[in-house]
């Protein structure tokens, strides 16, 4: 059962990732991201990261997507092309296949992951992750919480308009 | 039956791989960054699936700062392409070119 | 003979100092401040000649004889010094020079009076009173070689001095590119004698030599050889000493007749510690054969200066020649007395030449000339002892000089005393041949019917000459011995074969003299017009030919082999070294430039794929494909 929607899930993931990279007009690419991460959330749920899966629903798809869909049609794109191959590109992309393939199949022959355990817990519930948070990742989290207040300055200060006089 | 770890390896491998296609040949800087968020989920996904099968929970705790950090790039980032904008009406890569020579 | 040690700082050493420096000061002053007043560049120009005579007859006849030195660079064991090494050779060669000198620097005071860069001249003069007494002291032959190619500068300075004429510009550049490439084989013998010896000290070469631990070869000496060969006019660099009489009369007097082109016997004489038995063998015959080839060369001359020229260089052949017979020292002895009687009356031949020239008003050829001995009486008496001298008349300098030598060759190799005293009576036929057209006869241009005594100037020092060309042969006037440790070692005949060599001087003097004086005529008519010539002008084509023979080969070795060598030389520097070398060098930078300047696209993607590219480098590392170690 887990197995057929495993593979549900990572299909959908797939197809809407590669319409996300190749739709010629953006908003399209948006609407697939947001579809993207709606399969992410589902393996996560799988994966019985439930928190997790809801997090990434609300402040990725919620914020984020939303985010980039303003600005998308802030900025009034005409449509970009789709791919076109040039020589350069072409050659580049072949090394990334191969080495997405050589990698693929590293991990197939000399792989050391652990034998697949039979999962375990059935998640873990909200206290152990409030746990970590404030005992052993208290110090990124304070960072963390020092880089949105300066990334939030960061976009006052780039978002201002300047007139002539240089002044905001 | 679940799934084994390799499979959930090798699906975040090839999302990765299909945001890094993206950041490669989409001349639109906004989609260059939707590919971009793209790979950051993939890693997430792979974190999770290893946090998953070692029975611990660092990985997902990780993933709680992924998140953050990914918002607060996706901000910064796009207030600096609204600006970008305003300086040269443009937002494909390709014309982007300042720097040449 | 050993030589006391002094430090440098003793009265004679300083008064040997004084006596080289005191010419340069007069050159720099001269050079500095006086370019344009000639008058008192002459004045300060022969003040420091009298100072020079003066000081150099104090060292020589008052003082002691002895070296001194003081280190000059040292790099590791290798040090090279500078000093004074002042023997009985040294001092009777600073005498010449001193008195030679100044009797030509009083001559030049009329002879150049009305030319207009007397200052330049009086400074050259100057400069090379200050290089020859270098060489004539030095103490090691690194400090000779110095002075050598100081002593080819002024020559090159003074032959110059008329520049606006074609020949002496071109005959300035011959002499010294011809003593360049003796000075060549110099400069080798002098690296080799080192590489050898350890050593170019001459002090410490003839003690090694007492001392027995000297290390012979044949090769060093022979070296050493070439520079006399290139300095002196030996066969085959003797072409530039006959150009070299573009330069005024005095000059030729000084430079080209007593003191430069000796230079090369006195180093040979100084060297004559590290000479072989074969070496010796080369240096005679070379010396012989230049001794016949220039008698012969001076025979069809009509340049007064010319026939002295090549009269000078036959004489100086004879003074190699007799080094290289020497054994003991019996071969510096007679160089070295042949050499101070030759610079007695040769710089008189030349004073006196320059006189007739000057009462010619500058007219060289000796077919315009005639008929002064009325005219210039003074000269003519002085001048005809400087002929006697020259060839041999018994009871002159020269006679015993050449007496000397030709004893030496008769005892050591016949062959040589053969060919010797064939070029004595060639020089009795061509001396007299000048001295009776120049002076007897009729004169055969207007020029010669209004020639007159030079005055004062020109004649007190043809007075001095002469007189020394006559004692100076006796070698018992000399006072006190001084020059004993020399001229002790000349060779004299004893008992039956002096009787043979007096009969034989005296006829080689009567057969030249006289078939000379019997067969030049003056023509019939007004024109001008060589005898021999007009007896039998094949014989005077040869002997032209004769005499152009060197530089016609020269010239076509130059033209033909060098000059095309040069060009190719030419081609290879435009082509290999300025364009490869260079130009590529810079080419290669200038792509390379652009091609970095090409990775700068300025567009995101293209930055991108370097990320791709490094990440790739940096899985092969992961993977173990590439590896930083072996």
């Amino acid at each position: 059962m887990s197995q057929i929607l495993f593979t549900l899930f990572s299909l959908f993931t797939v197809v809407c990732a590669v319409g996300v990279v190749a739709s010629k007009n953006a908003v399209n690419g948006a609407m697939c991201l947001l579809l993207c991460l709606a399969g992410v959330a589902g393996l996560f749920v799988q994966l019985h990261a439930y928190l997790l899966a809801f997090l990434l629903l609300l402040v990725y798809a919620g914020a984020v997507v939303a985010l980039f869909l303003f600005i998308i049609m802030l900025l009034d794109t005409q449509g970009g092309r789709a791919w076109r191959f040039q020589g350069l590109q072409l050659a580049a992309a072949l090394v990334g296949l191969g080495l997405l393939l050589a990698g693929l199949n590293l991990l197939a022959v000399r792989g050391r992951l652990p034998a697949p355990v039979p999962v375990v817990s059935a998640g873990a519930p909200l206290k152990n992750y409030a746990y970590q948070l404030f005992t052993t990742y208290l110090l990124p989290v304070q960072v963390i919480g020092f880089l949105l207040l300066i990334a939030m300055l960061g976009v006052i200060v780039l978002s201002k308009r300047f007139d002539a006089k240089g002044e905001a | 039956m679940h799934p084994s770890l390799e499979s959930y390896v090798l699906l975040s491998a090839l999302l990765f791989v299909i945001g890094f296609f993206g950041v490669l040949l989409r001349s639109n800087t906004l989609v260059i960054y939707m590919s971009l968020e793209l790979m950051l989920v993939a890693a997430t996904l792979a974190l999770v699936a290893f946090s998953q099968y070692n029975g611990t929970i660092d990985g997902d705790v990780f993933v709680f700062f992924i998140l953050t950090v990914a918002a607060a790039e996706v901000a910064v980032g796009l207030a600096i392409i609204v600006a970008l904008f305003r300086r040269k009406q443009t937002i494909l890569v390709s014309d982007l070119d300042s720097l040449k020579n | 003979m050993d030589l006391k040690t002094l430090p440098i700082d003793s009265p004679d050493a300083r008064i040997a100092v004084a006596v080289l420096l005191i010419p340069l000061i007069s050159a720099a002053v001269i050079a500095l401040a006086l370019r344009r007043r000639g008058g008192i560049a002459a004045a300060i120009s022969v003040l420091a000649a009298a100072a020079v005579a003066v000081g150099a007859l104090q060292l020589a006849l008052a003082g002691g004889r002895f070296q001194a030195s003081v280190e000059w660079l040292r790099f590791g064991s290798f040090s090279i010094s500078l000093g004074i090494r002042f023997d009985d050779l040294a001092a009777l060669m600073l005498s010449i020079v001193g008195i030679v000198g100044l009797c030509v620097h009083v001559f030049s005071l009329t002879y150049m009076a009305d030319d207009s860069a007397k200052a330049r001249y009086f400074a050259g003069l100057s400069v090379f009173m200050f290089s020859m007494i270098g060489i004539v002291l030095a103490e090691n032959l690194f400090m000779i070689f110095v002075f050598w190619e100081l002593v080819g500068f002024s020559s090159y300075l003074l032959i110059n001095h008329w520049f606006e004429r074609p020949a002496a510009a071109a005959a300035a550049k011959k002499a010294f590119i011809v003593n360049r490439v003796g000075d060549l084989g110099f400069l080798l013998g002098i690296v080799a004698c080192y590489w050898l010896q350890g050593t170019v000290s001459l002090g410490e070469l003839a003690a090694r030599a007492a001392a027995g631990s000297l290390i012979y070869s044949r090769a060093v000496p022979l070296l050493l050889f070439c520079g006399a060969v290139g300095k002196s006019a030996q066969l085959p660099l003797q072409v530039w000493l006959p150009d070299a009489m573009e330069g005024p009369s005095p000059v030729s007097a000084l430079i080209h007749a007593a003191t430069m082109v000796a230079a090369g016997i006195y180093m040979l004489c100084r060297i004559h510690v590290l000479m072989v038995p074969e070496a010796l063998n080369v240096i005679a015959w070379v010396g012989t054969f230049t001794a016949l080839y220039a008698a012969v060369c001076a025979i069809p001359q009509r340049d007064i200066k010319k026939v002295l020229a090549y009269s000078t260089v036959s004489q100086l052949g004879y003074m190699v020649a007799a080094f290289g017979l020497g054994r003991g020292g019996a071969g510096e002895g007679a160089a070295m007395f042949h050499l101070t009687t030759h610079a007695f009356f040769k710089a008189l031949l030349f004073l006196g030449a320059g006189s007739v020239i000057y009462g010619c008003h500058h007219e060289q050829d000796i077919f315009k000339m005639g008929g002064l001995r009325s005219r210039m009486p003074l000269t003519f008496w002085t001048f005809t002892i400087g002929v006697a001298a020259i060839i041999g008349f018994p009871g002159l300098a020269g006679f015993f000089s050449k007496d000397a030598i030709l004893a030496l060759a008769f005892e050591n190799n016949r062959a040589i005393f053969a060919l010797l005293a064939l070029t004595a009576v060639l020089t009795g036929f061509y001396m007299v041949r000048l001295w009776k057209i120049v002076f007897l006869g009729a004169c055969q241009s207007d020029q010669a019917k209004h020639a007159h005594e030079g005055g004062i100037a020109l004649v007190l020092p043809l007075l001095a000459l002469a007189v020394l060309a006559v004692l100076g042969g006796y070698r018992g006037l000399y006072p006190h011995d001084v020059f004993a440790g020399v001229l002790a070692e000349v060779p004299e005949a004893e008992g039956s074969l002096q009787t043979f060599l007096l009969i034989a001087s005296i006829l080689i003097v009567i057969i030249g003299a006289g078939a000379a004086l019997a067969f030049y005529r003056p023509p019939a008519s007004g024109i001008s017009e060589d005898s021999l010539e007009r007896a039998s002008p094949g014989l005077f084509g040869a002997l032209v030919v004769w005499q152009q023979s060197f530089d016609r080969i020269y010239g076509y070795y130059v033209a033909k082999i060098q000059q095309r060598f040069a060009i190719l030389l030419n081609y290879v520097d435009i082509v290999g070294i300025s364009g490869i070398a260079v130009r590529g060098v810079a080419g290669i930078a200038e792509m390379a430039g652009m091609g970095a300047r090409k990775v700068h696209t300025g567009r995101v993607s293209t930055y991108v794929y370097w990320f791709l590219a490094g990440v790739v480098v940096l899985w092969a590392f992961a993977a173990g494909i590439l590896s930083l170690q072996r």
